[in-house]
């Protein structure tokens, strides 16, 4: 773990993942969305807009995942003060966001011909743009906190910690509430979903999982190399000044 | 009376944003990263 | 000489002290955020929990016979389209269904265009309200999916002749 934490250590390491992540998630989720939309079956009721569900479901879980992300980095970053959890729980925030909007979009998109509606204010839905939300309102709050209080990180990983609760929350409205949205079709060891569907879709939330990791990655070599070359800057500007 | 939609095209649409919104993200990643080390390593040169 | 081994016999005895400080402020921050979590978490659910028929997007039908909503409320009923009662009236466009949760069983009307998935057998929410004789009159029509997905070209065979379809392409 304090491996991790250590800046040159870990740049040691993203310099190879990142790129191992990206080109793996790449060839795999473009993979499994080729072989769901051109391969895949139609299904019963659905028809063809089930496709749908090989981008719609691994957005969900890497919106739900993202926010994860910063949760268990803001956690690291107040007890232990891990010089990178700060900037894993930034990096986290942009791809989160991105895959909150993906799943919104798509699940609309996909709500108009199989439900006849483009959004209804169920718990699952609601709960779903509720972490959008959360997810703009840690971006502004974190920047703000990187400008006022030197990137200590306090009250965004405060916030991180709250706003996780909503995770949950998503996850069981669909059992807690009668909603428009269905129930899980997966869950720990069993699927409601036929193998024609499962497979590509697995496939899918591990390509697109690979993809996250390599955005991440990249998004913290990148916060990390601007507090570098800032703090460059500064110590040159102070030593210029004697 | 039922409803007929052309299941196609909101297929060919989320695939449309779903496929854009995650070349951009990863692309954007990309570069910003490349911009900033690139910043952080001229810094170091001078 | 031995002035200085002295203090640096004190500054480390100083730095094992701050070490100790350092780890015991770690222990406490962890138990607190821990507590914290804790609290926070309990909150939420009792929350959820209060909220559990506030939040919910439909009545059931039997939730609507037990207290049946002034005619004219907006409300919406959730359930399964009976199998076998779904009938189009004498004008062709007004529909005629009802909706059973298991334990009750609601009459609806609807005239209108109704979603794809609208088929007997499968989930509906009906947006509208109770009208006179206890038939609920909607306004619009959502079709509800449920959790199974099946591939299309199943849709004939019996469920034993799926099954084995659906173990042997998952192995």
């Amino acid at each position: 773990m304090h491996g991790f934490a250590n800046p040159a250590r870990f740049l040691r390491i993203a310099r190879w993942l990142m790129p191992l992540c990206m080109g793996a998630g790449f060839v795999v989720a473009f993979g499994a969305l080729g072989w769901g939309l051109f391969f895949g079956p139609a299904e019963r009721l659905q028809g063809e807009t089930v496709r749908i569900v090989y981008l719609h479901v691994p957005a969900a879980w890497l919106g739900m995942a993202g926010w994860m992300g910063i949760a268990a980095a803001s956690f690291m970053e107040l007890v232990w003060r891990h010089p990178l959890a700060g900037i894993a729980a930034r990096a986290c925030a942009v791809p989160g966001a991105v895959f909150t909007a993906v799943c919104l979009i798509t699940g609309s998109l996909w709500g108009r011909p199989a439900w006849g509606t483009w959004w209804v204010w169920d718990g699952r839905l609601t709960s779903m743009l509720v972490l959008l939300f959360l997810y703009f309102g840690w971006m502004a709050l974190s920047q703000a906190s990187e400008a006022s209080d030197g990137g200590r990180n306090r009250a965004p990983a405060i916030f991180g910690l709250v706003g996780a609760v909503n995770i949950p929350i998503i996850h069981y409205s669909v059992i807690w509430w009668n909603s428009q949205h269905q129930a899980p079709s997966i869950t720990v060891g069993k699927s409601a979903m036929a193998g024609a569907f499962l497979w590509p879709l697995l496939l899918a939330m591990l390509g697109f999982t690979l993809l996250f990791a390599g955005c991440v990655l990249a998004r913290m070599r990148a916060i990390l190399a601007n507090q570098q070359a800032e703090a460059r800057l500064r110590r040159k500007a102070l030593g210029a000044a004697y | 009376m039922r409803e007929a939609l052309d299941a196609w095209t909101f297929v060919a649409a989320a695939y449309a944003v779903g496929i854009g919104a995650t070349l951009a993200m990863t692309l954007w990643s990309l570069l910003s990263m490349q911009r900033a080390e690139k910043r952080r390593d001229d810094a170091r040169k001078r | 000489m031995q002035e200085s081994a002295e203090n640096m016999a004190q500054t480390e005895r100083m730095a094992k002290g701050t070490v100790q400080g350092t780890i015991k402020a770690k222990h406490q921050r962890l138990v607190l955020l821990v507590i914290a979590l804790v609290v926070l978490i309990g909150a939420a659910l009792l929350a959820a929990w209060a909220l559990r028929n506030q939040a919910s997007y439909f009545y059931v039908p039997a939730e609507i016979q037990a207290h049946p909503p002034e005619s004219g409320r907006a409300v919406r009923l959730g359930g399964m389209v009976a199998k076998g009662s779904l009938k189009t009236e004498a004008d062709g466009v007004t529909i005629a269904f009802a909706v059973e949760d298991g334990k009750a069983r609601v009459p609806v009307r609807f005239k209108g265009i109704v979603p794809s998935l609208f088929v007997e057998g499968s989930g509906v929410v009906a947006e509208g309200h109770m009208g006179a004789g206890g038939v609920f009159e909607a306004d619009n029509l959502l079709a509800k999916h449920d959790e199974n997905y099946v591939p299309r070209e199943m849709k004939d065979m019996t469920r034993e002749q799926a099954e084995k379809v659906m173990r042997e392409t998952t192995r």
